[in-house]
This record gives structure tokens, C-alpha cells and sequence, in this order.
């Protein structure tokens, strides 16, 4: 997919910009260095020892590495059985193994194809192979790990521009993935979401974000995506928002200085409020570490109650039940001179008044924080 | 004194003045051409009259009055910062610079056109850029390096000298990251390595311009009629690694991201990267430029996208050492003066034209350098 730049008409950009590679315009990595790295000297024999095993052979290797996933899943299937006869309900749940299996060969085969250099980033550096090939692992955890019930996709439009505007909750951005998760199945498009400068620093995340469809949160990205009619997801309150402590949970920070109101306006987007609850359960904040976070160059450095007391454990959040509303799009007008910015505070207000509504009206329909 | 064009060039020691010479050398509206260097032309010139000078010197100015110049091309800038120590790159790009605009300047200047090549290293790597940069954005934070700093600076006589001088059009071009068989740049030394280190954890996205295509873009911009600044470079978006295994060699993710230029320039200490040090944050985070104005305002397109300038530069790769490409841009000096004799002699019929290599300031400085073999060729 090609992402037309701002005043590029887009049949230009389709001549001259991206095109899809062939396999047989690429040139294929020479094999033989790993060949002569796995083909081990033989083995000197010593006569006083019991001859040894041998050593499995390179293509039984890879045929266990190739069968490994469906061997597994064979496993679990037999104990998922046995713990159904046992218990009298399902335990393992097979059809969401069965998603994390398939993640597992569709990496696979993807990871053969970028050694070859064949495979299409658009212009932000978006690999829509890659992102649709993970999906099923965070559809995994939407479905059934926080259980997330999403009402109002109606609101969604099939085509065109449009600026998705939520609250910001949890201490690790879970509620961007479980909402684009959430668009993607209800409106088969991908939601790319703005991320904090912060994450370009990060080894990983900085490439894996933006392959997966992020943007950094420079208005002059925003606008590009949302003149290309892309879905663009931002989260007003930044860190304010993720970094917010227990106490002051579901409680909306400012909405940054309404830029994203403005950028819509230039667009000529609508723009779709969302609001999240269960993401403020995931990682309960008690605290902040202020001077840590500084020293490490993080927007904060949070303490739960697993965090950092169980190491690595502490990254797991907690099972809380989720419910995402989509609420109906704002029509924020179509302006290219610079608006006012009453109007603009106004609107955005008036957003964020929303996204409070609905995330107040989702927590009185919720009974038990984390059952459901 | 005839229609035509009256061309001046700098920096045609190296790839691009050289190439765009010649290209203006097969245009029969261009009337004359000058060429303005240290050192002798990269590759042999036919009627391209050569000046043995520096653009340091004042002389610069008498030569563009003298001869009439219409349009000054300066290509001579260093964007390849391994190319030459700090303090020359300086002393070639801002002192250079600044007298070559001070030779421009002036109210009897013949000067109407000034195209200054640039780079778009001016906008800096860093974390948090816009995906895209266009042309009147500007870097948040200072420049890091000096040679980021020194075209900060080179850029900004320029555009003072364009808002003191509204007749001459004056025309910045920013180059992105330029490939091709010829032209020796920090990427092309990158990707001629077997293994090809990298940043642990980043894979930027990056632009690679064609070098025919960046000869191209000087040319259209010095004959045609613009004024401004624009950023060349391929259309389209290649990721480090895709580049990597597009050109079949392997990714070495082993360059620290933090620290990675002390780690680079302990390395380099011991010469065992050649890969200027500036350019490790480009390897960490990129930068991609927004080409539409080109596009839209110039009507230029580069032929080649990014995706294809990288295929293209492993073909290419791939065969050298079979063909003596090194061959066709060896300077030949004995060449060069019998063409020159020859031109000298075909003006006695024509039009009397001013001889640049005659006049005695020139030949007061002339003096025999070691001549450029295609390997120290600039860069982007």
C-alpha cells in the first residue's frame, strides 16, 4: 500500500512510489555460510566410550521445529480433553491455542520471505503482512483474557479519514492494541494509533510499533494519515493519562491542548470518541518513582503490586474484564485557515465530556471488577 | 555576447559537479561552462573550461564578473563527512560557501541564477521526528556534530543571501542518501561490507536516491527556472533490514543503541568501521523526506523509487571487479589539453570568448595536485 505524501496526487504516487516485489527481483541470500557453519566435523569415535546417539540430522531438525507447534497442539488437545472430563467445563480453551498456533506458522513463513527482502512497509513503515499475522495473538488476549465487549462499532466508518479519539488508561498501552483489535474485526481496517516520542528510543518496540501501524504523534503525521483516509487512533492524554495513580482511575486527564481538534478540522475528518474501562485495572499504580524514572528517561516509573517486587512477573496484568464503546462521530467541520482556538478548546471539551459519559455509564454497567 | 547560458560549477573533483558538467557540456543552450576546483574534473570534459582555483579565494568573484556568469551551480559541498577532515569540510562548506556567495553578490553581480546543492542531513535523526520532512520544517533540537552544524550554517548564508539579492533565484537542493556505480557514499561503503552492522533493536526507514537521478535533479534545476528549496530523494520507503537482504547480505544487529557512536568511534579508532559517525543515529532512527514538492512545483520525478535504487545497487554490486568500471572517469590530463588546444583553435573562427585559463591570476595559482581516483568521490 502506498501512502501518498501531502500534495501528491495519488495516481502519481502509485507510479513512482511502492511497488510490490517479485521473488525473482530479489537477490537471495547466499546459503553457504550457514551450510558450513551447521555441517559439524564428524565426531571422533573414542573406543573406551559407549558410541554415542546420534545426532539428529539437519532436515529431522527441521522437520521437528516445523511439527513442534502441532505436536504441542496435540498435547494440550488430549490434557484439554481429560482436565473437560475431570472438571465438567473447559479449562484449555482449544480454539484460542489453536489462533496462537497459527500466529506461530504464519511467522514462520513471513520470516522466510523478509530474509528474501520481499515484503511492502507503506510510507510510515507500516508491514500489514506482519500486523494481520499477529492479530490473532491479541484477539487471543482481547476474547479471552480481558474478555472485551465492544459496543457501538456502527459508529466505525467503512471508508475514509476519520481520528479516534480515547482515554488513556493501564500503565503499558494494552487499551491501543485491544481497540485496534477491536476495529480491525468489526471494520476490517487498521487503526493506526499515535505513539509517544519515547517509544522511538526503545529498542524493538521503536521498529515493531511502527510496523504494526504506529505513527509518532507529530501533527504533521496525523494529518498525512488522515488525508490518505486512514483511521487514525490518539490518545489526547498521553502519559498523563497511563500514568495516572490508582486513586484518580478512570478520572480523564486534560486533553493535550485540543491539537487533535485541529488536526481533524484540517483533514475534514470526524471524529469518533472511544471510551475504554477495564484498562485502569490492569497494572493498579500505587506509585510513581519520580527521580528513578528521570534517571532512566521514562515518562514514569511505576510501583504495583507485582512491579517491581515479582521481577518480569510484574508485566502481566491483571485479568480485568473490559468494555470498549465507540460512540457517534463528531462532525468537527472542514477548515483549512487556522480555527479558533475557543472553537477548538470547545470541541474538544465537549469530546473529552463524552468519552467521561460513556466511561462513567460502562462503569455503573459493570458489577465485578474482574469477573464477567 | 551570445544567448546562451553561462554556467559556473564548483566541486567538479568529485561526482556531482563532474556529471553535471557533462550533462550541461551536451546542452547546446548552454554557451559556456566553467568549471571551478582544487583539483582536476572526475571525469574527462569536453568543452568545459577548467579553473585550477580555490572557491576560498576571493578570485572567485572576478571570474564570475569577468566571464559574464549567469548561473552559478555550487556542487562542490562535502556531505560525505568521512570524505575530509572536520576542518576542511568546514573551510570547503561554510568559508567556501560564504565567498562564493560574496563573488555572487553585488549590484553589477551578472549572476541571476544560484542552485546550492545541500543535504538533508540538516534535519537532523532523532527520536520523535515526523515521518516526513518537508522542506520549511526545522529540527528541534541544535545540530549534534559539527558537519550537521556547518550545513546549518552554510544554509543560512544562503537564504540571507537570497533575501538581500530578490533577482538572483536561488535554488537549495537537499539530496537524501544517494546510490549508484560511481558515486562513493557512507551508504554504498555500508552495503559493499559482507556483513553489515547495524543498531541492536532499530530498523529505520530510509530513502536511497539513484545517483543518475541526482544528476538529473541539478540539471532540470539548473536550467530550468525555480527558485526555492526542495528535497530530492527516491519515492517510496525502504526499512534498513529490507534493504539489507534485498541486496543479499547479512544483518549484524550489533552496534549498542546506547552509545553507539562512542562504540563506532572506538571502532573507527582502530579502523575497523569506515562508516562516518554521524551517520550511526541515521542507522538507529532514520529519517525520510517528503519529495512532493519536487514532484508537484518542479515537475521532476526520479526515475528510480528507493526500492528500486537498492535493487539496482546490488545488480550492479554484484558484477563489479568483472567490468573495469573505474576506467571512463580517470582524469587524463594529456586528454584534457588536447581537447583544450583543440577548442582554441576552433575559436578563431567563432565568437571571441573569454579564456578563464589564461588570465594570469588563474595561472598564478594553478598548481599540479595529486590527481582524485573515483574512490575519493563525494557523497551524500
Amino acid at each position: 500500500m502506498t501512502t501518498p505524501t501531502r500534495r501528491l496526487p495519488a495516481r502519481a504516487a502509485s507510479q513512482n512510489g511502492h511497488r510490490s516485489l517479485r521473488p525473482d527481483e530479489v537477490l537471495v541470500a547466499q546459503p553457504q555460510a550457514r551450510g558450513r557453519r551447521r555441517r559439524a566435523p564428524p565426531r571422533p569415535s573414542l573406543p573406551s566410550l559407549p558410541s554415542l546417539p546420534s545426532l539428529p540430522s539437519l532436515s529431522g531438525l527441521a522437520a521437528l521445529r516445523r511439527d513442534l507447534p502441532a505436536t504441542v497442539m496435540g498435547a494440550t488437545g488430549a490434557l484439554a480433553l481429560r482436565l473437560r472430563e475431570l472438571t465438567g467445563r473447559d479449562v484449555i480453551d482449544l480454539e484460542s491455542l489453536q489462533e496462537v498456533i497459527s500466529v506461530y506458522y504464519r511467522l514462520a513463513a513471513l520470516r522466510e520471505q523478509h530474509r528474501n527482502g520481499v515484503f511492502d512497509v507503506d510510507d510510515f513503515g507500516f508491514d500489514r503482512g506482519l500486523t494481520e499475522a499477529l492479530i490473532p495473538l491479541f484477539r487471543v488476549l482481547s476474547r479471552r483474557y480481558w474478555r472485551v465487549e465492544v459496543d457501538g462499532t456502527e459508529h466505525l466508518p467503512q471508508r475514509g479519514g476519520a481520528l479516534l479519539v480515547s482515554n488513556h488508561a493501564g500503565v503499558l498501552p494494552w487499551d491501543g492494541a485491544m481497540i485496534k483489535v477491536a476495529v480491525f474485526d468489526a471494520a476490517e481496517r487498521h487503526a493506526r494509533a499515535l505513539m509517544a516520542s519515547w517509544f522511538d528510543e526503545l529498542p524493538v518496540a521503536s521498529w515493531l510499533l511502527r510496523r504494526t501501524g504506529q505513527a509518532p504523534g507529530h501533527p504533521d503525521d496525523t494529518l498525512r494519515l488522515l488525508r490518505h483516509g486512514e483511521l487514525v487512533l490518539v490518545f489526547p492524554e498521553g502519559v498523563r493519562g497511563t500514568g495516572k495513580p490508582w486513586s484518580e482511575r478512570y478520572r480523564l486527564r486534560r486533553f493535550g491542548r485540543g491539537g487533535f481538534v485541529e488536526v481533524a478540522m484540517h483533514a475534514g475528518v470526524p471524529v469518533v470518541p472511544v471510551s475504554v474501562i477495564g484498562s485502569e485495572e490492569t497494572y493498579p499504580m500505587l506509585a510513581d518513582l519520580q527521580p528513578l524514572a528521570q534517571l532512566l528517561g521514562m515518562p514514569y516509573f511505576p510501583i504495583t503490586p507485582t512491579w517491581p517486587l515479582l521481577g518480569p512477573l510484574g508485566f502481566i496484568p491483571l485479568p480485568s474484564k473490559w468494555r470498549i464503546t465507540f460512540h457517534a462521530p463528531v462532525d468537527v467541520g472542514s477548515s483549512d485557515a487556522t480555527p479558533e482556538p475557543a472553537t477548538v478548546m470547545e470541541l474538544a471539551d465537549s469530546i473529552r465530556a463524552t468519552i467521561q459519559g460513556g466511561v462513567v455509564d460502562d462503569l455503573m454497567r459493570r458489577q465485578r471488577v474482574f469477573r464477567g | 555576447m551570445a544567448d546562451g547560458r553561462r554556467v559556473l560549477i564548483t566541486g567538479v573533483s568529485r561526482f556531482w559537479g563532474a556529471e553535471l558538467a557533462a550533462r550541461l557540456e551536451a546542452d547546446p543552450g548552454v554557451d559556456q561552462i566553467v568549471a571551478v576546483d582544487t583539483q582536476g574534473p572526475a571525469r574527462q570534459l569536453a568543452r568545459t573550461d577548467f579553473v585550477r582555483a580555490d572557491i576560498r579565494h576571493s578570485l572567485v568573484g572576478k571570474l564570475v564578473r569577468g566571464l559574464h556568469i549567469d548561473t552559478v551551480v555550487h556542487a562542490g559541498l562535502v556531505v560525505d563527512p568521512q570524505q575530509a577532515s572536520r576542518r576542511s569540510v568546514h573551510e570547503t562548506n561554510v568559508i567556501g560557501t560564504m565567498n562564493l556567495l560574496a563573488a555572487c553578490s553585488g549590484a553589477d553581480s551578472p549572476v541571476r541564477r544560484l542552485v546550492v546543492k545541500s543535504s538533508t542531513a540538516i534535519y537532523g535523526s532523532e527520536p520523535g521526528d515526523p515521518s516526513f520532512w518537508s522542506e520549511d520544517m526545522r529540527r528541534a533540537s541544535p545540530a549534534r556534530d559539527s558537519f550537521t552544524r556547518d550545513l546549518d550554517e552554510m544554509e543560512s548564508y544562503v537564504r540571507e543571501f537570497e533575501v538581500r539579492h530578490p533577482a538572483i533565484a536561488v535554488t537549495l537542493l537537499r539530496f537524501g542518501n544517494v546510490l549508484g556505480e560511481v558515486h562513493d557514499s557512507p551508504f554504498a561503503r555500508l552495503f559493499d561490507l559482507p556483513v553489515i552492522p547495524t543498531v541492536f533493536g532499530f530498523d529505520p526507514r530510509l530513502q536511497f536516491l539513484d545517483e543518475s537521478d541526482a544528476v538529473a535533479a541539478l540539471d532540470h534545476v539548473t536550467r530550468g527556472d525555480c527558485r526555492g528549496t526542495y528535497n530530492v530523494a527516491g519515492a517510496g520507503v525502504v526499512v534498513l533490514s529490507q534493504a539489507i537482504s534485498l541486496m543479499g547480505k547479512i544483518n549484524a544487529p550489533v552496534i549498542p543503541f546506547v552509545g553507539g557512536s562512542l562504540a563506532m568511534r572506538v571502532l573507527d579508532r582502530f579502523g575497523l568501521v569506515a562508516f562516518p559517525i554521524e551517520l550511526v543515529r541515521l542507522l538507529q532512527y532514520g529519517r525520510v523526506v517528503d519529495t512532493s514538492r519536487l514532484h508537484d512545483e518542479l515537475g521532476f520525478v526520479p526515475e528510480r523509487g528507493t526500492i528500486d535504487t537498492v535493487l539496482e545497487h546490488g545488480r550492479r554490486r554484484r558484477v563489479r571487479g568483472l567490468v573495469d568500471d573505474a576506467e571512463p572517469y580517470r582524469y587524463e590530463h594529456e586528454l584534457e589539453e588536447f581537447l583544450r588546444s583543440r577548442g582554441r583553435r576552433g575559436e578563431d573562427n567563432g565568437p571571441p570568448r573569454p579564456r578563464a585559463a589564461s588570465a594570469p591570476t588563474v595561472r598564478a595559482r594553478r598548481r599540479r595536485s595529486p590527481q582524485p581516483t573515483p574512490d575519493a568521490e563525494e557523497a551524500t
